[in-house]
This record gives structure tokens, C-alpha cells and sequence, in this order.
């Protein structure tokens, strides 16, 4: 006969301690202007927008059409003071959207469009920076991971849109 | 060697569900900390059915033969 007993050392119930978590995770964007406009790129990419052209600020011409200013709020985009009128413009079916630098250092961006109302460019402009997140996230992880040898088992991006990573490593 | 595994789901609004599996102890929270270093800061945490398990190096097994 075999008897199998499983002996809990120290198992104390308010010592029971953390063992697998699930946690929701709000980015902060931290980045160079170079590993920002490579998530402008893909995201812009992403959602069927060009890139029109990546220009200093004194290049750019005044237009009449609609425009809405956003920013996304938990960003700093580090550049030397060459760097700082450094912007990056993709469009779309007439819509324009220009990524930059603001004074405080945040990323702005302009929504610019003939013939649509700015709540139509409010929602074009925040579908993007959502998606520029979405990137932005996903390159730092995915650097991050390849740098500690991590297995990457699976990445998809699924129906919703969302980028699925599972990734496996091996301890001791 | 123990297998760890973790999975990410980055929404289109840029949010970062994860899951950390496979940890047993306070070494899951470093994982949770190593996460929240490159991705931002943490909203949300919950307590997946693992969340009463004892800590790896506290456990041991005993075959016994009659």
C-alpha cells in the first residue's frame, strides 16, 4: 500500500501568501522620439493611415479645416533640444493627424480634417492614440522579454483588436 | 526548473491585462513589480484560485510504503 501525505510546513492561515495574480496595468509612455514614432508608424499603419511626411515645426503650413487638439496624458517624450520640433504626420481619407512634442513635454496630437465635425475628429484621433499605446507597450515588452531569453509561445492579435502575448520561461 | 508563464492582453486603447502563472510565494509580486516597471503603473490586481497556496519552499512531500 501506498500512502501519499502532503506535510504543509509553516502553513499558518494569515501567513497564506500571493501565488498567481491577475492585474490590469495602465501604460505610461516614456519613450525617445525614435522608439515613439516607430509605435506612430505601426499603429498608424495598423488602422489603414500613411505616413505623410516627419517635418520640423517651422515647415508647417497653416490650414483652414476643423481641428481637434489631444494629448495623451501619461506621456513624456524625452529629445534633445535639436530634437524638440521634431513631428510626425499620417493620413487617411482627408484626415490629418500630427503626433509632437508640447511644451510640457507630453505627446500632442492634432486631428485635422475637412467635412467632419470635431467629435468625429476627437474619436479618429483618440482610436489612434489608443492604438499608438497599443504599440508603443507592445515593443518595449516584446524588447524586454527577448532580452531576459523569454520564450515567446504565442502572439496573435485577436478579433477586438487586442495583441495576445503569452510568454514561458524556466527557474530554478 | 519550474515553469513560469505570463500572459498579456494589450487592448486597442492601450490598457495591459496580465496574468502571472505558475509562481508560488512572494516571488509573483516581483514578477507583478517587474511588469509594472516597463508597462505603467497598476490599477487592478485580483487573486487568481492559487491565492491560498502555501509557498513553495514550505511544501514537501512525503511518500510513505506499507
Amino acid at each position: 500500500m501506498s500512502v501519499r501525505i502532503f506535510v504543509r510546513l509553516g502553513l499558518i492561515p494569515q501567513k497564506m501568501v500571493f501565488m498567481s495574480a491577475c492585474c490590469i496595468l495602465a501604460p505610461i509612455v516614456i519613450a525617445a522620439w525614435p522608439a515613439f514614432s516607430a509605435a506612430v508608424v505601426a499603429a498608424a499603419s495598423s488602422l489603414g493611415y500613411t505616413v505623410a511626411r516627419e517635418i520640423t515645426r517651422s515647415d508647417k503650413s497653416a490650414t483652414a479645416s476643423t481641428q481637434v487638439q489631444l494629448e495623451l496624458p501619461q506621456s513624456e517624450l524625452v529629445m534633445d533640444r535639436l530634437a524638440r520640433d521634431q513631428r510626425l504626420t499620417v493620413t487617411r481619407d482627408g484626415v490629418t493627424v500630427t503626433f509632437s512634442r508640447d511644451a510640457r513635454g507630453r505627446a500632442a496630437i492634432c486631428v485635422d480634417g475637412q467635412g467632419h465635425t470635431q467629435q468625429q475628429l476627437r474619436a479618429l484621433g483618440e482610436e489612434l492614440s489608443g492604438r499608438v499605446i497599443q504599440q508603443y507597450v507592445y515593443q518595449k515588452l516584446m524588447a524586454e522579454i527577448q532580452q531576459r531569453g523569454f520564450l515567446v509561445v504565442e502572439n496573435q492579435t485577436d478579433e477586438k483588436q487586442s495583441i495576445r502575448l503569452k510568454v514561458r520561461h524556466w527557474e530554478q | 526548473m519550474k515553469s513560469r508563464e505570463y500572459e498579456l492582453t494589450i487592448s486597442p486603447k492601450g490598457e495591459v491585462e496580465l496574468l502571472v502563472k505558475g509562481y508560488k510565494g512572494k516571488r509573483c509580486l516581483e514578477a507583478v513589480r517587474w511588469f509594472e516597471k516597463i508597462v505603467g503603473e497598476l490599477k487592478a490586481q485580483r487573486e487568481t484560485s492559487e491565492f491560498y497556496e502555501p509557498e513553495e519552499e514550505v511544501r514537501y512531500r512525503i511518500d510513505q510504503k506499507h
